[in-house]
């Protein structure tokens, strides 16, 4: 059990270094996917011994969620948008792969530092949880077009998401429900704006929405 | 009809009439609609309201909607702005004056997602669940996002973006606020019912972790913080109260920006309870609100946008709420007291604001110089909401202004004191720069326009406002005092003094 559930950060880790190295935007969108589906496991596995049809429940539509229709409806924006790659970061890749190890140190003391209850052979989890939060951050602030910024957006949900599942035994439902609900209208709303956006400026890169200053 | 039953009503009421609009295929129905359902919410709220003064808090299902004085009086501040933005927004959207009426397809944008904000501020205000406030908070981001750009332009869009960007990472910093919040009780033993219940969590705050609630305290002031558009987590607002119409400018400035103080609020006796009543997190607030003062009155005096430049002043407003918060006991009386006139004077001004842009076709004030010739009734609105705003005598805005300085003195915070005050008169001498030529200077370039006359509905909108200002700042009814007095006890928690003894002091 506890092979597998460090399994699932270490791929939780990779999935962060991945989105953070790779230029293609649908590679991003790809990798978001499946750090939800990843966190869909965790749950399952973290609760397994308070297994419930509550859990398996929550656990399932998270996964449906986050794997499926995020990932579909902004690659549709992607799509519409016609956007394939992030040209020019505001951070190179080789960059902001280094900045992830250094993002990683400050992860596992932060981890260390908080004096948070968590089951034994667990501890690796929130370290883990703060550099996908980190990672998705980073994504918000060094990458240009709008897209990429959803996915930060995404990947830093994703670590808060993998932080109360470790931290938090038991969020009532009706909770869980309405931040999942707020999620798939946070990112359907981007999306519009995507569109609209590219609609009338006939791109989507952020830094060049600048005209109202001061 | 009982009480209980009441706050569900409320609830739903907003939501009919948000549905019911975007069905409707004419404009001026869905403006219809829209203020038929603010007035009748507003009616039960009113009863709602009432009810929770008289009796004592009221809770309903089991606890998760739970209405206390405290949020009574942000209940009331928030019906009355938005009564007085729905009439407006029938001014504004379906006057004679308007050049770029709503398409059919706006309206029912506007008028639906107007009505769905209603619903999401009503549900954090009687939310007795952290968890289900927050989700209120980011459900009342995403509604508004779009009310910016209801009338699409490219400006309008860049505001948006910023807006649900920004807003969205804040909103996500509080939901870790929540998170640690709900962690830092696992001493409790709490069931997953009680977890994140605000009476809980309230009456055991002493058993809470006390690292993990200052954490948590961090993240949430600084992820409400960006919503309520503390400094310097600001940098949306000003583009956002910029480049929306100016009836949701209004509602921007007028409440939404207090729904996100309102949860911060909450979180302050829990907090100072946890760690000991030091008031580490009273302090931390001060710090807040002397930064928004002064970067708000820095920009003020650099402004030329009209609305830019009331942005501005919203964020030192904001900043003065925040330290009166921080400063306990009679700061914090004075802190909601604040808040109210605040939301009356910055919803007038938007108005006026609003209808000037309409009149000369631009919110630039060097072209809008004598708007008091123009149109006498929004002009004399404009200079009077700017007179109150920096805190000309009268005005309720001097009084709380006054309270706050008190508190201060009455606290020994002097350096505190010494920053407000600065950046008051920083504030007041750049607003005085702007006001005085809007309103008398002599009119820009060789066109000469009629003056145009207010409509009954238009010349109520500058009145009442204005009328209540000046009353507040003369004379503090009753009932609103004992409110606000209950309302600071909440805030203040069980152990502070009940602040019913200076009720001498606050009568001039």
């Amino acid at each position: 059990m506890e092979n597998l559930v460090e399994a699932i950060l270490v791929g939780l880790l990779i999935s962060d270094m991945t989105v953070l190295a790779s230029s293609r935007v649908a590679g991003c969108i790809r990798v978001t996917a499946m750090q939800g589906l990843l966190l869909g496991v965790l749950t399952l596995l973290l609760q397994a011994e308070a297994m419930s049809l509550r859990v398996v429940l929550m656990a399932g539509i998270g996964m449906l969620l986050k794997g499926g229709v995020f990932p579909y409806l902004l690659a549709r924006a992607g799509k519409e948008a016609g956007v394939q790659r992030e040209v020019e970061p505001f951070v190179g890749y080789i960059g902001s792969v280094l900045l992830a190890v250094a993002m990683l140190v400050v992860a596992v003391w932060l981890g260390t530092r908080l004096p948070l209850q968590v089951h034994a052979g667990q501890t690796l989890v929130v370290p883990a949880a703060f550099m996908t939060m980190f990672t998705g951050l980073f994504l918000i602030v060094a990458r240009r077009k709008a897209l990429t910024q959803v996915v930060g957006f995404l990947v830093f949900e994703n670590g808060i998401y993998a932080f109360g599942v470790a931290t938090v035994g038991e969020v009532p439902a009706l909770v869980e429900l309405g931040v999942l609900l707020d999620a798939f209208v946070a990112v359907f709303v981007m999306g519009i704006a995507i569109y609209h956006i590219n609609r009338e400026f006939d791109h989507i890169d952020t830094d060049q929405l600048s005209s109202l200053k001061g | 009809m009982k009480t209980e039953t009441l706050l569900w009503v409320m609830l739903l009421i907003p939501i009919a009439a948000s549905l019911a609009c975007a069905a409707l295929p004419r404009p001026r129905a869905v403006l219809g609609v829209l203020c038929a359902g603010v007035f009748t919410a507003t009616a039960t709220g009113a009863v709602v309201i009432h009810d929770v003064l008289g009796t004592g808090p009221v809770s309903s299902a089991t606890g998760w909607l739970y209405v206390d004085a405290l949020s009574a009086f942000n209940l009331a501040v928030m019906f009355l702005i938005f009564c007085l933005s729905s009439a407006y927004s029938w001014v504004y959207f379906g006057g004679p004056a308007n050049d770029v009426p709503l398409t059919p397809r706006q309206a029912r944008v506007f008028g639906g997602l107007w009505c769905g904000a209603l619903a999401a501020m009503t549900l954090v205000l009687v939310s007795g669940n952290l968890g289900i406030m927050w989700v209120g908070i980011e459900a009342t981001t995403l509604l508004t996002a779009f009310l910016i750009c209801v009338q699409r332009s490219r400006a309008a869009l860049e505001a948006t973006w910023k807006y649900i960007l920004i807003c969205s990472v804040g909103v996500a910093f509080a939901f870790m606020g929540t998170l640690l919040a709900a962690a830092s009780a696992h001493q409790l033993q709490l069931s997953s019912h009680d977890t994140l219940l605000w009476t809980v969590l309230r009456d055991n705050a002493a058993g809470l972790d006390p690292v993990l609630m200052k954490a948590a305290f961090i993240f949430l002031l600084v992820g409400y913080g960006t919503k309520a558009g503390l400094a310097p987590m600001h940098t949306w607002l000003p583009d956002a109260y910029s480049q929306a119409p100016s009836p949701v400018s209004a509602l921007f400035s007028g409440f939404i920006v207090n729904t996100a103080l309102y949860c911060i609020m909450r979180y302050l006796p829990i907090t100072e309870a946890a760690t000991g009543g030091t008031g580490w997190c009273l302090s931390l607030l001060r710090l807040f609100g002397l930064v928004s003062i002064v970067v708000g009155a820095a920009f003020i005096a650099f402004q030329h946008d009209l609305k830019r430049f009331l942005a501005y002043c919203s964020v030192e407003h904001l900043g003065i709420i925040a330290l009166g918060l921080g400063l306990g006991g009679l700061g914090t009386f004075a802190a909601l007291f604040h808040t109210l006139n605040h939301s009356l004077c910055k919803t007038l001004s938007f108005f006026a604001a609003g209808r000037l842009g309409q009149v000369f076709g631009t919110h630039d004030m060097d072209k809008m110089r004598g708007a008091y010739r123009v149109a006498p009734a929004w002009g004399t609105a404009v200079f009077a909401s700017i007179l109150a705003l920096i805190g000309v005598a009268p005005f309720a805005l001097f009084m709380s202004e006054f309270l706050i300085v008190k508190a201060a003195l009455e606290r020994g915070a002097i350096a505190a004191l010494v920053i407000f005050l600065a950046g008051a008169c920083v504030a007041f001498v750049g607003s005085l720069g702007h006001a005085l030529p809007l309103a008398w200077g002599n009119p820009d370039g060789e066109t000469v326009r009629e003056p145009v006359r207010a409509t009954f509905l238009e010349a109520c909108l500058v009145f009442l406002p204005l009328a209540t200002l000046l009353c507040l700042g003369l004379w503090l009814p009753a009932p609103l005092e004992t409110i606000l007095c209950e309302a600071a006890d909440v805030i203040n928690g069980a152990a502070a003094p009940t602040l019913a003894h200076f009720s001498a002091g606050v009568a001039p």
